[in-house]
């Protein structure tokens, strides 16, 4: 039975604080080390395609859903993502019963921003007559156990979930909206990768990927989506500051370390096959 | 706005060879997979495969009842939670919790209760979450069963394990683990659970049509695979603790 609990006790800071200040972590790792990813896609029969990411004990499953409606009239032939996340109080004691919450809503943004500015989808693709159809794709994270870090965990379960999509490809035929009996799949949705990565401060040391410790002692945290070459959105959050060379560094780093990571995780070989 | 593919019934749900349409015999369960502890953070978990099921269990407690006034001075309650994940089904649920779901939390909550010594914890609660991440029919059996696994895992005395199914009835012939076609498709679905420290009946449901004749059947064929399925119970449970003794030495969280 894991001890979870909202009050960290001072010498528990100080450990991890003194761990830090020499470049270690309490878990064994380096400052701008993640812990180890695994990645299984299309795991749930019911969705359009899904993906069961584990980032150290950190788990998300998500599943992907579409409905057809009418475009935003400024974007009539786009297609329309929306995320959505779960902070199940079955998986941690943190969280509890109720309608989303702050910490929900940040992690369903946060990542949201993350894929629409990335010009992650293709949402011209999603468009089956213009003005009338398009498709509107929910992206549903469900945090299975919660042991920090939920926003990169999610990050990468969406873009998975995404690559792995098979969605029935429809028209407009003479009988209104028909199927054609394909699929749409990660191949016609997914344009970019972007990747979200997270850092955590306490005092003036900043980390990447902070765990549920960690992240309970953290002042602040920030994370920051890249794309290849850009960065594409950045969230500040917690009471505390960065400096601006922080960022600028942060900036960088962000760059460095998501082209290795976007090698580790090799994402395209999650595409589903069906066409 | 309409979907494009329509959940459609086969007029048959049998096909020419005389099984059913997932080529399982008249008696024959659908793969089974359960695991103890998967959820870390949790005090006990499960994790269940049921078919196309994929439900997950976790349990909290003893710990402080909230909101305050639920508790009582005399006894420790049993909240039960039961929910189903927006994708796990052809239509999108709504997030928020239905009827259905509430409805489906409260008959596995009185089902589960009887095996707890309640009495012994006084101004506490036990909570269990199911999560339905993928449903295709029976997800309250299999939420009772992996239910009754996250409390054992849990370390919370018990008096046994539970162990739930559903039989029915389709195109007038009687089946156990009825899938999620048999039971939109079927004529008949019972789902039942047992308590094994008493063998009775702690869980039961009827919609259909059935004389006593039938009824007599339903509750023996639904016996003999509640058996099978206490046993794969147990195998999970010991396993848990077989791997952790094949790993001794290896650093304990």
């Amino acid at each position: 039975m894991m001890n979870v609990k909202r009050i960290v006790s001072r010498i528990e800071k100080n450990y991890i604080l003194s761990n830090l200040r020499k470049e270690e972590r309490i878990d064994g790792r380096g400052l701008w080390e993640y812990r180890k990813f695994s990645i299984e896609s299309d795991t749930i029969a019911s969705a359009e395609g899904s993906a069961d990411v584990t980032l150290g004990d950190t788990r998300i499953i998500t599943g992907l859903k579409y409905d057809i409606g009418t475009p935003f009239p400024d974007l009539p032939n786009e297609g329309v993502c929306t995320v959505m996340a779960e902070l199940l109080p079955l998986a941690s004691p943190l969280f509890e019963r109720g309608p989303p919450d702050e910490q929900s809503i940040e992690l369903a943004r946060v990542v949201d921003r993350g894929i629409r500015h990335a010009d992650c989808i293709q949402t011209q693709k999603l468009c089956i007559k213009e003005k009338e159809a398009v498709y509107i794709l929910f992206l549903d994270m469900y945090v299975i156990n919660h042991d920090g870090n939920l926003i990169d965990t999610g990050g990468v379960s969406a873009i998975t979930t995404l690559l792995s999509a098979h969605l029935p490809e429809g028209i407009i035929g003479d009988n209104g909206l028909e199927w054609t009996g394909k699929y749409l799949t990660g191949d016609d949705l997914v344009n970019e990768l972007p990747l979200v990565l997270t850092y955590g401060k306490i005092d003036d040391i900043i980390f990447l990927d902070p765990n549920l410790p960690e992240e309970l002692v953290c002042e602040g945290k920030i994370s920051i989506s890249v794309t290849e070459k850009k960065i594409t959105s950045i969230q500040k959050s917690g009471a505390t500051t960065f400096s601006i060379d922080d960022i600028k560094m942060l900036g960088k780093k962000s760059l460095e370390i998501s082209q290795k990571l976007r090698k580790e995780l090799n994402l395209l070989q999650y595409k589903t096959s069906i066409k | 706005m309409p979907l494009i593919i329509k959940d459609e019934y086969p007029e048959k749900l049998f096909r020419e060879d005389g099984k059913r349409l997932d080529g399982r015999e008249l008696n024959e369960l659908r793969p089974i997979k359960m695991e103890v502890g998967v959820i870390k953070s949790a005090d006990g978990s499960a994790y269940l495969e049921w078919g196309n099921n994929k439900v997950f269990a976790a349990v909290y407690g003893p710990r402080e009842v909230h909101p305050h006034h639920l508790a009582k001075p005399d006894r420790g309650i049993l909240r039960v939670f039961y929910r189903m994940a927006t994708y796990s089904v052809f239509d999108r649920k709504r997030p928020a919790p239905g009827r259905r779901e509430k409805e489906i939390s409260m008959i596995v909550s009185d089902c589960l209760e009887p095996i707890l010594f309640l009495e012994l914890y006084p101004g506490t609660s036990f909570e269990i979450f199911i999560e339905v991440v993928d449903a295709d029919g029976g997800t309250r059996c299999a939420s009772t069963t992996v239910a009754a696994l996250a409390l054992a895992d849990a370390g919370i005395p018990m008096k046994s394990l539970v162990s739930a199914i559903a039989v029915g009835k389709i195109d007038g012939k009687q089946v156990v683990d009825l899938s999620g076609i048999e039971d939109k498709a079927g004529d008949a679905d019972l789902p039942i659970a047992i308590t094994w420290y008493n063998e009775e009946i702690s869980l039961l449901q009827f919609d259909g049509e059935m004389d006593l004749d039938e009824m007599t059947k339903f509750l023996d064929i639904a016996k003999d695979a509640l058996s099978k399925i206490h046993q794969m119970q147990l195998v999970s449970l010991k396993s848990k603790y077989i791997t952790l003794k094949e790993g001794e030495g290896e650093k304990k969280r």
